[in-house]
């Protein structure tokens, strides 16, 4: 008889945990990331802030846990595309990752056909979110990069800026929409594209110190450009107040690795450096990555680690409304709304972050102070410098 | 202007010097077995790597790596040998497929062991600049041209006077004659792997000193390597050093005169000008004998 009776609690049991479509699982979801090729530095970087998502959301959720299935895009799009489809056929439920525009728009491309959620902080071309895609979701923009590199050059009061940007699709796109805002405002701009694959910079920093003559230097690229240019620089020593980059520049790793050509060089930076983490979510963030990786947490890492627990977190949502297969992870981001390490996170029709500004940093006797904006300063700009 | 024009040509010269000392190996290499090393920029790359290892864990200046990266580039050069000696039929062709292959292996091996990030020298004495009147460049770029030239008038003396330089033009020509008169093709073939291997160990710290490096370098290395190699002529040492110059000087000049943006566009059209006016290129065998 006790048999019995145990036998039906434990039917009435899964019953009653079947009809409110809350049943614990564990969601497997896709991260189509470029671990080789010319992007394997950024995709490493994003990959850590995946892992220590997944390590805090198993941790913390108490019902529904996420296992990751990664995919190598080889830093190239048809590989991207191989990549979503692959993931595809292992059954992820929404794919995180992502780097390059030129690799995010066909790989996201793929997963819509598929009807896969698809959610980045790779790519700022503002042709993805054009597309009006209901899977597509991207937690920064060009607007937010815009808006910390216009904010910082507005408190210089800067006349003059020659800007010296990548051809690559997103740098000439950031760097034209700050031409056209500078001009708006009056300053002269002077604009130097240059090939991803030059090895001497020497050339553009002479036709800005002789015929430029600007009091700024905006550098719109990438690490190893980032150094090229500073090295060109610290020869012809150009005549200027201020050389300010965007990405990949005021990072602990640039000051520690180029401790020579890193000071008072300003960049794009969620945090300073040594971190401060103020929130809760920031202290769980930074603690999970230091043990998974010992070390101290970088840009990438944080985007990452943003992007998947929000995704992680609609997955849940849609479990526990068991919308899971009709479409409901892409409702529930749509409908995400919260506070995250890179501010507040709110999706606009076409999938992108509305609320997204970045900040800006300042490197400072090795170490990253936060120069703008006022309210979230940690330190004060050392201006007019420059590292020569 | 002037000022500028000035500059443009003298980092163009230094520039070319730079790609000279990469394409010697692939040249020397290509001239003598007619292969086509598309792993030579992966083993340029090795070298550079080289140099960060001793300058980042032992402190010293990359040049202490020089013999390091000989003994390392030099083995791995030698290997390539002996896989390409592996193919029975259609080796130039095969061979690029198999170079190509090994040079996907070495930018993994590359990236697995030293990661993805962007490495450089830190050393000061190299990134100091020495500026002369309206010259101006970074002592690594002045050090590392002087050795190109060193290098490239050693290898020409060494082609033109030594008995093995002289065996390697030799199976260059005809590898069957070049039996009949004694020597052995393979010993002279390895020579010639090793030779473009110490070449490669000098690129590789050059770059390193004065540039910037990263796993996916190795590729465009090949690349640049491979037009500068055409651009001169198969076999001519002093083809490689023109093309090199010829190449650097109208990549700066663009970048002064037009953009950067064009700069590749610019080195692609004069590759193929070349070759279309000279179809053995600037020094080539024809031309030679014409």
């Amino acid at each position: 008889m006790k048999r019995i009776y145990s036998k039906i609690g434990l039917i009435a049991a899964a019953l009653s945990l079947h009809t409110g479509g809350a049943l614990a699982e564990e969601f497997l979801v896709g991260a189509e990331i470029p671990l080789t090729g010319a992007m394997a530095r950024v995709g490493a970087g994003m990959q850590e802030g995946i892992s220590v998502a997944v390590d805090v959301f198993n941790r913390t959720n108490g019902k529904h846990t996420v296992k990751v299935i990664t995919a190598d895009d080889e830093s190239a799009p048809a590989k991207a595309i191989a990549a979503v489809e692959k993931l595809a056929g292992q059954g992820v439920v929404a794919i995180t990752g992502g780097y390059g525009s030129n690799n995010i728009s066909p790989a996201s491309d793929a997963a819509n056909k598929l009807g896969l959620p698809y959610i980045t902080s790779g790519g700022v071309d503002d042709n993805l979110t054009a597309r009006g895609y209901k899977t597509f979701f991207r937690i920064n923009n060009t607007a937010g990069y815009q808006k910390a590199v216009m904010g910082l050059l507005d408190e210089m009061k800067v006349k003059s800026v020659s800007v010296i940007f990548s051809t690559k699709e997103a740098t000439a796109d950031l760097a034209k929409d700050v031409q056209k805002e500078l001009a708006a405002k009056g300053a002269a701009v002077g604009m130097h594209a240059f090939d991803p694959a030059i090895t001497d910079f020497k050339p553009i920093l002479n036709k800005v110190r002789l015929q430029d003559k600007p009091e700024a230097i905006l550098m719109v690229g990438y690490e190893n450009d980032y150094v090229g240019i500073l090295r060109a620089a610290k020869v012809l020593k150009p005549d200027v107040k201020a050389v300010i980059g965007v990405w990949s520049l005021a990072t602990p790793k640039m000051a520690a690795d180029f401790p020579d050509l890193m000071p008072s060089v300003y960049g794009t930076a969620l945090l300073p450096f040594p971190a401060e983490f103020r929130t809760e979510d920031g202290k769980l963030f930074a603690e999970t990555y230091k043990r998974l990786f010992n070390k101290e947490p970088d840009y990438l890492g944080q985007f990452g680690y943003v992007q998947s627990m929000i995704l992680f977190e609609a997955i849940a949502r849609a479990a526990d409304k068991g919308t899971l297969k009709k479409g409901g992870v892409a409702e529930e981001l749509a409908k995400t709304d919260r506070d995250t390490l890179i501010g507040r996170v709110r999706f606009n029709d076409k999938g992108d972050n509305i609320n997204f500004v970045h900040r800006m940093g300042q490197h400072q006797d090795g170490k990253i102070a936060i120069v703008w904006p006022s309210d979230a300063a940690t330190g004060k700009m050392n201006f007019p410098g420059v590292p020569w | 202007m002037s000022e500028l024009i000035l500059q443009a040509l003298y980092s163009g010269v230094l520039q070319g010097g730079s790609y000279a000392l990469v394409a010697l190996g692939l040249a020397l290499v290509f001239g003598t077995m007619k292969v086509i090393n598309l792993a030579h920029g992966e083993l340029v790359l090795l070298a550079a790597y080289m140099a960060y290892m001793v300058e980042s864990k032992l402190g010293l200046s990359p040049m202490f790596a020089i013999p390091v990266a000989l003994v390392l580039v030099c083995t791995c050069a030698v290997l390539v040998y002996f896989l390409v000696g592996l193919i029975r039929k259609d080796r130039e062709l095969n061979s690029l497929i198999l170079t190509y292959g090994i040079g996907i292996i070495l930018t993994n091996a590359v990236l697995l062991i030293w990661s993805a990030d962007v490495r450089s020298t830190s050393s000061a004495w190299l990134q100091e600049a020495v500026v002369v009147g309206p010259f101006y460049s970074m002592r690594s770029e002045l050090v590392f041209f002087a050795v190109a030239a060193i290098l490239m008038a050693g290898l020409w003396w060494w082609l033109s006077k030594s008995w093995y330089g002289r065996a390697v033009r030799a199976v260059s020509s005809n590898r069957d004659a070049a039996k009949l008169m004694g020597i052995n093709p393979r010993t002279t073939e390895i020579v010639s792997f090793v030779v473009a291997g110490i070449l490669a160990s000098f690129a590789g710290i050059a770059i390193f000193s004065y540039g910037v490096i990263q796993p996916a370098f190795g590729h465009a290395l090949t690349v640049k390597a491979f037009i500068i190699t055409v651009l001169a002529g198969i076999g001519s040492i002093p083809g490689v050093m023109v093309g090199g110059l010829l190449l650097g000087v109208a990549e700066a000049l663009t970048v002064t005169l037009a953009s950067s943006a064009l700069q590749e566009l610019v080195g692609m059209a004069l590759f193929l000008l070349v070759l279309f006016l000279m179809p053995n290129g600037l020094f080539g065998a024809a031309a030679r004998r014409g």
